[in-house]
Parts: structure tokens; sequence; C-alpha cells
């Protein structure tokens, strides 16, 4: 079970809460004003009322130990730089994804240590350029990968002993046998870029290679056993 | 008189009724009138060519020898002819486009057979003649009718018909109706300024005559002589050609130079002030004909973070859009990025039409910060525009319902999103950033759609018939319109009116409209679609 740390509560933080599921992620929500925790409240989520400028507060509620996940969703940016800095210097390996009001300070969150930086405003603009530009399709995607329909974008790694290590990208031929398509692979000892499946028909999968694949979740899941022997 | 009557009432039915003269009615109104369109810009042009050529003619061909119209040429005498002619068919076009006869009697014998009152040919006709005087008496038209007199020439001088006829070329350019509208605006200051002006004028005309026409070797002789020193002593101009000699003479000329700077620079200042007053209009009119030129695109109500966002892509598209915010300073950083831009209210009816909502419009965009100005600008585009893309967004989840009962084609949730791709980022965050390189188009690869067009290679086949492997493309699915004409298919999802077949089996038909979405390189898309485009029957 992940723990998940979410600072500041607004409408970003309250769909993330809503997205997650309780039984996979432990979740904390911590936020100072007043008027914020009470809406929280009333909405049904338990708020931890402690000022994120200390560190001894951080380490308190589980940074540098059991916690794994951070989202920076104060209303401000230079909080969430300090708040990414000092839970970075805390804990190397944590996971930091942050939101950003003004669009030009992307590298500082970055250079600061967040993993992830989310820009609301970019992300909606570019939805809008989508939607005049490719109506169709995004409409449809709109609704099945990201809507209710079961339609999903999964991440499968290769573990040791899976029956694929070894075997080419061209052979694997999901789109019959398992009724997913193969989006791509990432090969860590290339690093963290998506390697398209189109274009690296060639390619020898080896253990931490992950594949990004697109279907039902039911076939999903049952890919993602039937790969690791679950 | 009674079949007068009759007859008059008649007419004005069947041209009413008349599609042909309805028609022919607005092509002249598009022709002569119609301020945006394009016809008119080249009826003008031709004009302006016409009004030339013909002065300068007539200066070449009489020599010098103004006054005496018959040594025209005869080529010169039959194009000065013609030209008349023109001028005369333009007038009455004019007087003709002015104002709706046969709707001016419809109209009183709808009421008199409602009051049941008698028809009266009298009345009728007054109203008419009044109308049609109406037109003769604006200013325009009586520079038309002054362009055109020489035909007459008989009693009027060709210098002035010569100088009435280049007067004509103003009512051709459209700065002169602003010039027009400037001073129209300034009436008052103007009125009062012209009027203590004439005052001084007329008490130093005066004053000049008394002190210098009895003075010896005094330069005004008379009081016209004593009217022109005193308009260009005012002026500041003072050609010097009349000066005054006497010492009284002089004082006059001190004041009234005095009081002339004083007089002139307040006529500027109202003219400077003015134009800045329009200066706003003259720009918004600048970017409303620019708008005239384009056909299919987007008007931004709204740019905040998503409004820019959204323009910087389409301007890297080269898609031309058009952006509409009440806030000064969005403007100017729109129109730093020299884009164009309004600045007004895009609720008002009266600025989206101007902008174009129903003069080729694609889509609007609604990405005003606030819920309540989304929903009132998605209704009054729909309002005004039953048929165009509206994409709105929404920043409460209670408000998206609104915005679509208030006409949106699109609503976008930009908060909800941003949730959704935070929590999903946890989870998988390699799947992620690949379907946001895929949609954004960060990477070379993208997805994107394909028509399958009637009597194109893709209709009627059989999808492992398509080589997607070879073509370095691979298939994630089909969108059709309806799912009848498609058999029973493992994965099916219904999208409102579409239904979306994702990764469908070999045996799977392309019929016609379909569309196949596509993952590949984008030049592998772009040759595939060419191939398809090129294999449609030639019309």
């Amino acid at each position: 079970m992940k723990k998940i740390a979410i600072f500041g509560y607004n409408r970003i933080s309250h769909e993330v809460m809503s997205r997650l599921n309780a039984q996979l992620y432990q979740i904390l929500l911590i936020e100072t004003d007043l008027k914020q925790t009470n809406i929280a409240l009333q909405n049904g989520f338990h708020v931890i009322d402690i000022d994120f400028r200390s560190d001894d507060n951080l380490r308190s509620i589980g940074i540098g130990t059991d916690i794994d996940v951070i989202f920076c969703f104060l209303p401000e940016d230079g909080d969430n730089v300090f708040l990414i800095l000092s839970a970075r210097a805390i804990d190397e390996k944590l996971f930091i994804i942050t939101l950003i009001q003004n669009a030009a300070s992307t590298e500082k969150l970055l250079t600061a240590g967040a993993n992830k930086v989310i820009d609301p405003y970019e992300i909606c603009g570019k939805k809008i350029y989508e939607l005049i530009k490719k109506p169709d399709m995004t409409h449809i995607l709109d609704h099945t990968v990201f809507g209710r329909h079961d339609l999903n974008m999964a991440e499968v790694e290769i573990k040791a002993g899976s029956d694929l290590e070894n075997r080419l990208v061209c052979e694997l031929n999901l789109n019959d046998s398992h009724n997913l398509i193969l989006i791509g692979i990432v090969d860590k000892l290339l690093g963290n870029e998506l390697q398209f499946a189109i274009t690296e028909k060639q390619h020898q999968l080896k253990v931490g290679d992950i594949l990004v694949v697109m279907g039902p979740t039911r076939e999903i899941k049952a890919f993602k056993k039937e790969v690791n022997h679950v | 008189m009674f079949d007068a009557k009759n007859i008059l009432i008649k007419i004005a039915y069947t041209l009413d009724k008349s599609a042909r003269y309805t028609k022919t009615k607005a092509f002249f109104f598009e022709l002569m009138e119609n301020p945006h369109s394009q016809l008119r810009a080249c009826f003008d042009g031709y004009m302006i060519g016409l009004v030339t050529l013909s002065v300068f003619l007539i200066i070449y061909e009489s020599k010098g020898q103004f006054g005496k119209m018959g040594q025209l040429s005869f080529a010169g005498n039959f194009f000065e002819k013609s030209v008349v002619f023109i001028f005369i068919i333009e007038y009455l076009l004019r007087g003709w486009l002015y104002s709706d006869s046969r709707k001016t009697i419809l109209a009183y014998h709808e009421k008199v057979v409602y009051l049941q009152i008698p028809f009266k040919l009298n009345t009728i006709l007054k109203v008419i003649f009044f109308e049609k005087l109406a037109y003769v008496r604006s200013p325009l038209a009586f520079i038309d009718f002054l362009a055109m007199l020489p035909n007459y020439r008989g009693w009027v001088f060709l210098q002035i018909f010569l100088i009435f006829r280049l007067i004509k070329l103003l009512r051709y350019s459209s700065s002169i109706k602003l010039f027009a509208e400037v001073l129209a605006s300034k009436h008052f200051e103007l009125i009062t300024l012209a009027i203590f002006m004439g005052f001084l004028v007329f008490i130093s005309s005066i004053a000049i005559y008394l002190f210098e026409n009895s003075h010896e070797g005094g330069q005004v002789k008379n009081i016209y002589d004593a009217f022109y020193w005193s308009i260009v002593t005012v002026s500041t101009v003072g050609y010097g050609d009349i000066t005054p000699k006497s010492l009284g003479g002089r004082l006059v000329a001190i004041s009234l130079i005095l009081s002339g700077l004083g007089v002139l620079s307040f006529f500027t200042s109202i003219i400077v002030s003015a134009f800045n007053d329009k200066m706003h209009d003259l720009r918004e009119n600048r970017t409303y004909a620019l708008l005239d030129k384009h056909k299919d695109f987007i008007i931004i109500c709204g740019y905040g973070r998503v409004g820019q966002e959204v323009a910087q892509q389409l301007y890297k598209d080269k898609q031309f859009f058009v952006i509409i915010d009440k806030n000064k300073e969005r403007i100017f950083l729109a129109k730093k990025a020299r884009f164009l831009a309004i600045h007004d209210d895009a609720s008002k009816n009266d600025v989206l039409l101007n902008a174009g909502i129903n003069r080729g419009a694609a889509a609007v965009l609604c990405t005003v910060g606030n819920d309540v100005a989304n929903v009132y600008i998605t209704l009054s585009s729909r309002y005004l525009n039953p048929v165009i893309r509206i994409i709105a967004r929404a920043n409460r989840h209670d408000n998206v319902r609104k915005l679509y009962q208030a006409g949106a084609t699109h609503v976008i949730e930009p908060f909800e999103m941003a949730g959704l791709l935070a929590a999903e980022y946890i989870g998988q965050p390699v799947a992620i950033e690949a379907l946001l390189g895929i949609l954004h188009e960060q990477k070379q690869i993208t997805m994107d759609t394909i028509l399958v067009r009637e009597g194109s290679m893709l209709e009627g086949i059989a999808l492992m018939e398509i080589d997607f492997a070879a073509r370095k493309l691979s298939l994630i699915g089909v969108i059709s319109a309806s799912s009848s004409s498609h058999r029973q298919h493992r994965n099916q999802y219904q999208v409102e009116k579409q239904h979306f077949f994702f990764n469908p089996e070999r045996h799977f038909q392309c019929r016609k409209n379909d569309i196949l979405v596509l993952l590949g390189r984008d030049v592998s898309i772009a040759y595939f679609r060419e191939q398809v485009i090129q294999s449609c029957p030639k019309m």
C-alpha cells in the first residue's frame, strides 16, 4: 500500500482524492487555511493542520520514512518550490508531483526536485486545440480512455522469469492474442524515453522493460497476470 | 384613379414576392453599399479609376483652354459622355437602394386595410417622395449629383465641374467617412469655435478696413481685402501680400495674431482628441476588415492562461483566429504577441457579430476563468449561430450541464483533467507521458484520423487487406456513425451518436464515412491520407 501526502485542498486535489482507490493508497491531506479546511471537512476528508515550512513537521507525517508520493497543490508557486526543496532534502527517492500557476516557473520547480509538473491551464489549452484540430478522435478518446468506458492505457513491466523475456516485439502480436494494442516500450538501458512499437519491431525484450499497452481493463489485467505469472 | 391604386399595390406585391427582384437588389447592395463585401471594393476601385481618367482626359484634350468643351476629340467626347452616363446610372441605383418603396406601399396598404380607411394615393406617393428626397439631400448624393452635372454644361464652367468631379473621389474612400465622423462627434466644440472665429474675423476685418483703407499707402482696398487679410493672419499663415501700414492696423494685426494662436491650438486639440477617441474604433475596424478576408477562423473569448495556450498552438498551426477580452492588460499582451484582438465584452451580440460569428468563423472558444461569463458567451453564440462549434471551459463540475444546456458542443474541465492526470500519474507515469506525448504531438509519433471517403481505395475493404505494418502505422480503432452497417464486434463503445470499435478484427469492413484512428509518424499518416484522397474518383 502506497502512502500519499497531498498539500493544499482545492478542486484538483479533490479530484485526485476521489480518483485514487482508497484500498490501494493511504492518503494524508494537509491544509492550513481555515476556509479550505472547512470545505474539505464538509466533503468528508480528514485534514491534518501542520505548517509545511518546518522540516520537523514534514518528518512527523512520514516524509523520509513511509510516504512514497507527495502532491504539492499549494496555491502559490513559491510555496510549492519551498515544499519541494524541503521534501527532496529529506527524502531522495520521494516521488513529487506539483501544480503550477505561472508557466514560467516550470524550470524552477523541476530544478527544485519535482518529478512531474502539472499545468492545468496548459493541459486545458492543448485539449481545446485538439478538439479543434481532431474533433472526432479527441471526442472518442475523452469518452473511452479518459472517460467512463473501460478502455485504458497501462504499463506492464517485464519481471525476471517472464515468458516475454528475449522475445522480439514483432512476435508478440497482442492485437489478436490479447485484444491489446502495443503502443511502445521503455528500455531502461536507453533511459526513460518511450520507444514506439511501430518503429522498434526488432527490439528484443529484456527484464525491466516496460510495455505500454492500450485496451479494455479486463484484458489488461489478464495480460499483466500472464506476463509475470502472478 | 381607382385603377392606379390597384396597379400600385399589385406591383408592390409582385415585386415583394419576386425572388429575382430581391436577388437583384441584394446584388447591387453588395456592389455599392455593403462595407464588408469584396465586390464593393472592386466597384470603388473601378469608379476611382474612371473619375481620374476622365479628369485627366479633359485636362489633356482641352490644352488649358477651359470653358470650350467643343474642342474634345470624338473619342474623348464619347468617353466623357459614357462616364457621365455611368454616373447617372450609379446615382439612380443608389437612390433605388436608399429605401424600399414597395415595403412602404405594402405597410401602408396593410394599415389601411386594418383600420378600414380609404387608400389615398397622394399620401403614399408623398411618403415615397420624401423618402427619396432624403436621399437627394444627403451630402454624398449631392456630390454625385454635382459630378454628373457637366452633361448640362451650357451653364456651368468647366473648372468648377472638374473640381466637383474630383471631390467625388472622396466618396469612394472610407477615410473621408471617418473624418466626417470625427468632426461630427465634436460638433459642439467646433460650433463654439466657429462662432468665436466668426466674431474675431468680423471685428478684425472691419477694424483693419477702417485703419488701413483711409491710411496713405494702405493696401486694403475694400472689405474683401480686409476679410482675406484677417483669415490669412488669424490662421498664422501670413502671406505678407497685404501688410498693415498704420499704427492702428499693426495693433489689430498683433491682437489678431495672438488670438489666432489660441484659436488654432484649440482647434488642433479638438481634432486630436477626437481622433484619439476614434483611434479605438479605427483599430477595431482594421481588425474587422482583416477578419473579413479570412474563412474558417476561430474566435477565442478570454485571453487568460488557457486562451493564451490555445492561441499559441493555433498560431503554430497557422490557423487564423481573433481574441476577444474585456481586460485591457490581456488585450495588450495579445497585441504584443501580434495576435488579432478586440477589447470588448464577448457576451454582447454585436461584438460577436462584428467578430464574424456569422461570417466565416468556424468555432467559438469560451475560455474565460469565470463560469457565469462562459455560460453567457456560450448562450449568446448559440443564439447567433445555431450550427457553430462552441467549446467551453467549466471551472466547476456543477456547471458542465449548464454549459451544455446553453448550447456548448464540448465542455472542458481543466481542474478535473489535471486531477485525473495527477492521480493516474502515480500509478503509471510512463503510460500517461506516452499518451500526452502522442496527443500533444511532442514526439514524432502522433495519433490522427483518416476518413474513408466514398469511392476511395478503403471503401468496402476488409482491414486485413490493408497492410498497416508495411506503412509503419498501427490501427487503434475505427469510428463509425452507425453500428448497424458493421457486424457485431467485440470492443464496441458507444459515444453519443458515434461508435468506436477498438482494435477491430481482421475481417472488419470499412464503410464510407468511417474514420480510422491511426498511430504512427506524422509523415506516414500524411502519406497514407494522400494515397486515400488520390484513389477517390475525380469529381
